[in-house]
């Protein structure tokens, strides 16, 4: 049960991220969206034993964590949810890809053990970025941007309402559950009789607050089409930021930056 | 101005919900709707505002209110929800009040300077940017009143503006309203609110109006009121004792 | 069943951002041609309660254990398809955003595993057949519509579910993620899908009964004698199409699966006491894991792949640059040490100042 309550503290957690001031979260949110999605994009795209090429992409979410000054704590708590998956996948790699991959000394290490750590690496790369556009960009800026990108109205609308009502409804499941549990105390979760009752109850009064809400919108004027508070329009820096990082992201993933350094600074010390 | 002339509603056939109700209200009358619980005051706010089909005519500013002529209608009734969170759909408190303006074809920075107006003239300048889901119950029934004020509505209609607030949310209210110089049509059961805020007084029973007049002559008729389910207001009932 | 971004290599990303982005837009369009937008509310009301509903907790009788919803169907069942569709996407999406569950990039994948299914299969194959065909004629015409909708209900959630899982799984092997044999891959995740689908099927046929003994009216379907559609199915034509359904399923499946689909087990325990240098003399045929499945997803991946050097890289190469490798690394992670200290330098100073 408490399950509800937590999401309902972990989304205002977000909010309370979100309206923190930081270079990072000044940027124009299709700015941050665009280098995201490209970030991991060619995050995914390493090779699955390239571990030391994909070693560089930590630079950018590590970056971004420091500049925009958010937590990497509440970051990686969020891992739990995601990690099981690619662990139940990873894990079986070890057993299955033997071959020895590099010689560490004397010890050999698998492909198996290589590309399993390359996977988490991944995942882990990979919601440290989008945790942090999240965090430092509130949904309707993300829906103004994908607005910009011309996903349909419809859509957008129905994010940003349903995101609205999440809240509502958090609190109105959390106070039943709380009404069920103390009427039945020792039970798990909800007994298997009151499914049906339970949930339909809640959905019945949201069909009548639906109706009670479409009403709201037609009284004042609406129409079928809404009409977004845009965002301001994007300047140099988030040009800059754009490009600059599309291109460093870009140079990562083609040149193995790691090996590059290990090289000089072998080359430096011989 | 509004005319309601024999103007009827039924949900189910034979059970009226409005019987055949008339009456007019002037313009900048303040109008409270008081009856028991299910006598069909919430229904007859939405009776007027098109909501529900009904039988009969209702005239506003004089014209027949029909199919074509009812967004103009609306634009004109401002209607505030008794749960303003079936009210406040958008994310932040700035972009609800914006909603309104916005779909009546006001540009982007006309519509910010009447949401600045709006809140300035109610003292909610800090709500702007918070999160309609963050705020408490008071400051959400003060912001559901803004959203409705950036329409400039001629009438406000309002539905148990004072329900489920502290009294010192409720004074806030009472004073809000007070201060705005529109038509009010203001349904209750808090009875004391009536007779704070409306000079006039109408008493629903079982789809009729039962009674029609000054607020302190309605609201003193204990016999009347108890026929009807309700009670004097606290303030009348005290004096009695 | 939400994957994460790892799991998926860009091009199956992609071309899952495109399936799901056509149906989205489909969906769309269907509703703004039926100017359904009094429709909007509801989808957002109903797509918030679901989103509620999966934190709620349900016991399963007799096991002490607890499940939760998904609803595909269910909003499918309220909605139609299309909304039901659209209502998914953005649960999914706002669990992808604000909860880390699945991936920002694994979006058009997983919409496609858990919304697609769920409300479209789900809806057109299976709900509205059963719901319009004469299936429990012979009870009273109310009790035959609870069993109907009790049928559709849990048919539904568990063939979409399955559709779903097998999806994920498809969608992975094509990726290169996993070493792990398709059929292996397969024996792991479709089962506990089977009973995670029936738990939902339960759920949502609990929710929809109790939403058809008291509203019917906003069930999809569920009014057809009242309409008059009855037997525009009957009972033959309805399990003829869930057969063909099955069959081609099955079909698709067979064409997949290992030979040997005992290779996990084999993997794991058979080979344990075989010293390693022995495993490392097993070629790939022996090993168990070369399939039909393996070799079709390599060759699929092979054609697929978003760059040329994604599959098997080359064992030497890498042996041979690991020592710059590992120092690189290290000055990488130095760098990034750097940039925490610094932050926290400048943050200290903003704050003094």
């Amino acid at each position: 049960m408490e399950r509800i309550d937590h999401a309902a503290s972990e989304l205002r957690e977000m909010d309370d991220l979100v309206a923190m001031a930081s270079p990072v979260h000044s940027l124009h949110p299709l700015a941050k969206l665009i280098t995201t999605i490209a970030y991991i994009f060619l995050t995914v795209s390493f090779g699955k034993y390239d571990l030391s090429g994909l070693i560089v992409m930590v630079l950018y979410p590590v970056l971004m964590f420091e500049l925009s000054g958010v937590s990497v704590k509440t970051c990686f708590y969020k891992l739990r949810v995601v990690l099981p998956l690619v662990c139940a996948v990873g894990l079986f790699n070890p057993f299955f890809d033997r071959a020895p991959l590099l010689y560490l000394g004397s010890a050999a290490v698998s492909g198996g053990v290589v590309s399993m750590v390359t996977l988490m690496l991944k995942g882990v790369f990979c919601l440290m970025a989008s945790f942090i556009l999240v965090a430092s960009t509130s949904l309707d800026a993300i829906c103004a941007a994908l607005r910009k990108l011309h996903v349909p109205n419809m859509l957008v609308t129905l994010l940003l309402l349903t995101y609205r009502y999440i809240s509502v409804m958090i609190d109105e499941v959390s106070v039943m559950t709380t009404a069920y549990k103390l009427r039945a105390p020792g039970q798990k979760g909800i007994h298997c009789s009151a499914w049906g009752s339970f949930l339909g109850q809640l959905l019945l009064r949201s069909m009548d607050r639906a109706e009670e809400l479409y009403s709201s919108m037609q009284l004042r004027g609406f129409c079928g089409e809404f009409r977004y508070a845009d965002v301001k329009p994007a300047n140099a820096k988030d040009y800059v930021f754009t490009l600059a990082l599309l291109l460093a992201l870009i140079l990562c993933r083609y040149y193995n930056i790691a090996e590059i350094f290990g090289t000089i600074a072998f080359g430096g010390a011989a | 101005m509004i005319r309601f002339e024999h103007v009827s509603f039924e949900y189910e056939k034979g059970k009226k919900v409005l019987d055949d109700l008339s009456f007019t209200i002037c313009d900048g009358e303040s109008v409270g709707l008081i009856g028991a619980n299910g006598t069909g005051k919430s229904t007859l706010m939405k009776v007027l505002l098109g909501l529900l089909p009904y039988t009969g005519t209702i005239y506003v500013d004089g014209s027949a209110v029909n199919k074509h002529n009812l967004k103009d209608v609306r634009r004109k009734l401002g209607f505030v929800l008794q749960n303003s969170d079936n009210q406040m759909f958008m994310p932040t408190v700035y972009e609800d009040i914006m909603f309104a303006p916005m779909n009546y074809g006001m540009s982007r920075e006309e519509a910010e300077v009447k949401t600045d107006r709006v809140l300035e003239r109610l003292g909610l300048t800090d709500l702007k940017y918070r999160h309609n889901h963050r705020i408490s119950g008071g400051e959400k029934r003060m912001a559901a009143i803004a959203t409705i004020l950036a329409m400039d509505p001629d009438v406000l209609l309002m539905d148990e503006p004072t329900s489920a607030l502290d009294p010192y949310n409720r004074r806030i209210v009472i004073n809000t309203i007070n201060a705005l110089p529109n038509t009010k049509v203001i349904t209750s059961h808090d009875l004391d609110m009536i007779l704070d805020t409306c000079r006039r007084v109408l008493l629903l029973s079982n789809g009729r109006i039962v009674a029609d007049g000054e607020a302190s002559t309605v609201l003193r008729d204990k016999p009347l009121l108890e026929a009807h389910r309700m009670e004097l207001p606290l303030c009348f009932a005290g004096r009695e004792q | 069943m939400h994957m994460a971004d790892a799991l998926l290599a860009p091009a199956v990303a992609a071309t899952m951002y495109v399936a799901s982005g056509t149906v989205t837009g489909m969906s769309v369009h269907k509703l703004k041609k039926d100017e359904d937008t009094q429709k909007l509310p509801a989808m957002a009301v109903t797509a918030a309660l679901v989103f509620a509903g999966q934190m709620i907790n349900y016991t399963i009788p007799g096991t002490g254990s607890s499940g939760h919803m998904c609803g595909g169907l269910m909003l499918s069942a309220l909605l139609g398809p299309q909304a039901g569709f659209l209502s998914m996407v953005v649960i999914l999406t706002i669990q992808c955003l604000f909860f880390a569950d699945g991936g920002l990039m694994a979006l058009g994948a997983n919409c496609w595993n858990m919304a697609f299914y769920g409300c479209f299969v789900g809806y057109y194959l299976i709900w509205r057949p059963i719901m319009r065909s004469s299936w429990f004629g012979s009870l009273e015409p109310r009790a035959a519509a609870r069993m109907r909708i009790i049928a559709a209900s849990v048919i539904g959630c568990v063939v979409t579910l399955q559709l779903g899982a097998f999806s994920v799984v498809v969608e992975t092997s094509l990726s290169g993620i996993t070493e792990l044999p398709f059929g292996a891959f397969c024996a792991l995740m479709q089962p506990i899908h089977l009973a995670i689908g029936l738990v939902e099927g339960l759920i949502t046929s609990a929710v929809l009964v109790f939403v058809f003994e008291s509203r019917p009216e906003l069930l999809q379907d569920a009014n057809c004698e009242a309409k008059g559609i009855t037997g525009r199915r009957s009972l033959k034509t309805t399990v003829i199409v869930i057969a063909v359904a099955a069959a081609a399923a099955g079909g698709v499946l067979s064409l997949f699966a290992s030979p040997n689909p005992d290779g996990l087990e084999w993997a794991l325990f058979g080979n344990s006491e075989a010293g390693y240098s022995e495993n490392m003399a097993l070629d790939e045929d022996n090993f168990g894991i070369r399939s039909g499945a393996a070799d079709a997803a390599a060759s699929v991946q092979e054609k697929t792949a978003f760059l040329p050097d994604y599959a098997f890289s080359n064992s030497e190469s890498a042996a041979g640059t690991t020592v710059s490798g590992l120092l690189g690394s290290a000055i990488v992670a130095g760098v990034a040490v750097g940039i925490c200290v610094l932050g926290g330098f400048f943050r200290k100073k903003n704050r003094s100042a």
